[in-house]
């Protein structure tokens, strides 16, 4: 009974979505947006949501959430027309669609690449829009017995797992980033006794700092620095050809598509891994598990629609973490996150009582989302790579000035661009020493929930460590957490092999 | 990102960098309520708001080392000899006169002036439009060659604006022209207008990029601001004189 009236209300959502005006063209116009800004070289679906954060404040939750979900969705499909096209990724998440995609467009085949992602984008958002309505209820009821122990491991968890997996040199400055993000946090009058940490007599940072400036700088000005300096050529766009795709060959890929939307959605829901590690995963299963590994990188269709299927279904993958725990599942979800608390909806298991339908406004956004994704894609893609003409040093300063323009709006306040701009600048030249900002970010968004849960739980057990191993989710938590960082220490590698080799040795018959 | 071996060398220096903020971090949550009362709450050690800024500064300093001993025994000694010997080298010298490292300064530099010197002093529009002119004429239709020459410029244009306004001479003379920092900045535009019109007008392609830069830069800052100011209704940072002209337009008795 529950399940029906449930989908009852998902398809009345949907239904009032698509019947007001004001709301489809919203819709569309955001997705389009996101296609633009994913196209764009330079441009992420992180920054566009950052950018749009500003322009929704003055909306209403649902309205900022269609405008937000929309570009996220837009944007995270979109970067796929420069890797197919140009053969240099418009997101990060769409650097393995360009390993097949450009020689499918040298070929002669961008169109039917561009078509086929784009169908498999969707089916991708669909299949994880579908594991958002199932699985939150469950995940936020489990979430319901989680005492404040458990929500410091698991913010503890975040951190060190986001910056294991998204570190692209050395683990430990994943780590590093993440407990920089953490202290960032701490700046500001902490939340139980009100005394003030880190502000060293600079009043503006009592309130501690506002996270979407900081996010907007982190994401946006090593964006604008590195596009700028480098001054490089956007080369020729490959001519597109028919864009719908053959029915037949999607129906023939409907098993893989399902295969990367489960990878897409299973990377997606690990807190802090965005969609360039879904498309990289799902391409290399793709890959191992296909009876022709040699044809991927020669222009092989099941590689495009892998990573591409995946990078999508990552967007509700994201959500599932980020609506039931209140700890986003990629960056673009920390930047919703930072959307969402400024319009009053703290994300959580209580999410689910104040306010019973937003689970079901998310799914019916990601439902419409992607078929506006779809539709767009369809009649537009010939229009929408002629961006790809546009040169880089005329949209990036713009870039600039929305991002200044929209951190200085989210509270009037120019003290956010004294902020945003050195964080931008520092997180520069972490990228450039191969410190992953990712971890920063959510070190940033989980370090006040940490911080609180800790003090919170040792208060009520007088300051004793026991309940960790007395409580089989914090226990387990726990064991994750030291298992994660034992893993990176090469002596505690070298004792598993040991074992495994002793076991192995011993199963073998006599 | 930068190669692994350069990567590794600059690790020891950024370690030790991260290893001295966790002791800033230690030392600051040490002077933080611990066991003592603060604001009339009797403390215990679980509840300090030391707590977590102790964690987490122990966390960095012991990453922060990690992270050192690392590098150390990826480059040796040898390697980190190579680095000093390095900030010695004329390959240094010739780094930091290299065209992407000016093009990093030209960056950061207008970054911050528009920032910290534009926005909350000089009309928003004002300020944007020679921001996005200055990027231009860096990156589209200038050259690296002229790059020194504009960075010198900008310098310039920072220390006559800061001087203008920070020695209070633009609050007197605003007594009687009021915005007069605005007519200044429009001045720094007409100027850098100026001089790359007649630097590029020879070169029929740099001048077509000339012309397009112009009008998107003076087209974008008011699309952008417009909708800020008057359909999002954000008042914008700072409300000089082009603000005052559009107010006087959008707010005209003629449309009502």
């Amino acid at each position: 009974m529950v399940i029906l009236e449930r989908i009852q209300t998902f398809f009345e959502i949907a239904g009032s979505m698509i019947s007001e005006p004001v709301s489809l063209a919203i819709l569309f116009g955001s997705v389009l947006l996101g296609i633009l800004f994913g196209a764009m070289p330079g441009l992420t679906s992180t920054l566009g949501v950052a950018l749009l954060t500003a322009l929704t404040y003055s909306m209403d939750t649902p309205m900022a959430m269609i405008c937000l979900l929309s570009i996220y969705v837009g944007g995270t499909y979109g970067g796929s027309y420069a890797s197919i096209l140009i053969n240099i990724p418009g997101t990060a998440a769409a650097a393995a669609t360009a390993l097949d995609g450009y020689p499918l467009a040298q070929k002669g085949e961008g169109g039917r690449a561009i078509g086929l992602t784009t169908t498999a984008s969707a089916i991708g958002t669909i299949v994880s829009m579908l594991f958002v309505v199932s699985i939150s209820p469950l995940i936020s009821r489990f979430a319901l017995e989680f005492t404040s122990f458990e929500f410091f491991l698991l913010a503890f968890f975040g951190i060190l797992i986001s910056g294991t997996l998204t570190a692209p040199d050395l683990v430990i400055k994943g780590w590093i980033a993440g407990f920089l993000g953490l202290f960032l946090a701490c700046i500001g009058r902490d939340q139980l006794q009100f005394f003030p940490r880190f502000t060293f007599g600079i009043t503006e940072l009592e309130s501690g700092i506002e996270v979407v400036p900081v996010l907007i700088g982190a994401f946006g000005i090593p964006q604008i620095i590195d596009v700028l300096r480098a001054k490089s050529q956007m080369p020729k766009a490959e001519k597109l050809q028919r864009i719908i795709p053959e029915f037949g060959t999607v129906l023939r890929n409907i098993p893989a598509i399902i295969r990367s939307a489960l990878i897409g959605v299973g990377i997606g829901a690990v807190p802090g891994i965005g969609e360039d590690i879904a498309g990289w995963v799902s391409y290399g299963t793709a890959k191992n598990t296909s009876k022709h590994p040699e044809t991927f990188g020669t222009g092989e269709l099941k590689g495009v629609i892998a990573s591409e299927t995946a990078n999508n279904a990552c967007v509700g993958g994201a959500m599932i973490p980020l609506l039931n725990l209140g700890i986003p599942g990629s960056p673009p979800a920390a930047m919703l996150l930072g959307a969402l608390m400024l319009h009053g909806v703290t994300p959580g298991p209580m999410m689910s009582f104040e306010h019973p339908t937003f689970i079901l406004e998310v799914a019916a956004i990601l439902l419409l989302a992607s078929m506006a994704m779809w539709i767009t894609g369809m009649i537009l893609a010939k229009q929408v790579v002629k961006v790809l003409n546009i040169p880089t040093p005329l949209f990036m300063p713009i870039i600039g000035i929305l991002c200044i323009i929209g951190s200085y709006s989210l509270g009037l306040n120019i003290f956010n661009l004294y902020l945003m701009l050195p964080v931008g600048i520092i997180c520069y030249f972490l990228t450039n020493m191969g410190y992953p900002i990712a971890p920063l970010v959510i070190g940033v968004i989980l370090g006040p929930m940490a911080d609180e849960n800790l003090r919170r739980a040792l208060m009520v057990s007088q300051g004793s460590f026991m309940p960790v191993f007395q409580r089989p989710v914090s226990l387990i938590l726990f064991i994750i957490i030291v298992l994660t960082v034992l893993s990176q220490f090469g002596w505690y590698k070298r004792i598993v092999e040991h074992l495994k080799g002793k076991l192995f040795n011993n199963s073998k018959p006599a | 990102m930068i190669d692994k071996d350069k990567l590794r060398k600059a690790d020891v220096f950024s370690g030790t960098l991260i290893v001295l903020l966790g002791f800033v971090i230690i030392s600051q949550a040490l002077k933080m309520p611990m066991k003592d009362s603060y604001a009339g709450v009797q403390n215990v050690w679980y509840v300090s708001p030391a707590l977590f800024p102790m964690l987490v500064g122990a966390m960095i300093t012991l990453l922060g080392l990690l992270l050192v001993r690392t590098a150390i025994k990826s480059v040796g000694k040898a390697g980190i000899q190579q680095v000093f010997d390095y900030f010695r080298s004329p390959d240094f010298n010739e780094f930091l006169k290299a065209h992407t490292t000016i093009r990093f300064y030209g960056i950061v530099l207008t970054l911050f002036v528009f920032v910290f010197l534009l926005v909350p002093r000089i009309d928003f529009f004002l300020g944007a439009i020679l921001f996005l002119l200055i990027f231009f004429f860096m990156f589209y239709c200038g050259t690296d060659e002229d790059l020194p020459r504009l960075i010198l410029m900008i310098v310039t244009g920072t220390f006559v604006l800061g001087a203008y306004i920070l020695t209070g001479l633009a609050g007197k003379i605003d007594e009687i022209i009021p915005f007069s920092a605005d007519y200044l900045v429009l001045l720094f535009i007409v100027i850098l207008v100026a001089y790359y019109f007649k630097k590029l007008k020879t070169n029929p392609e740099l001048f077509k990029k000339f012309k397009l830069s112009l009008l998107i830069g003076f087209l974008a800052p008011f699309t952008i601001g417009v909708i800020f100011k008057y359909f999002l209704l954000v008042p914008m940072p700072f409300e000089g004189v082009v603000v005052y002209l559009l107010d006087a337009v959008w707010y005209a008795e003629i449309w009502s």
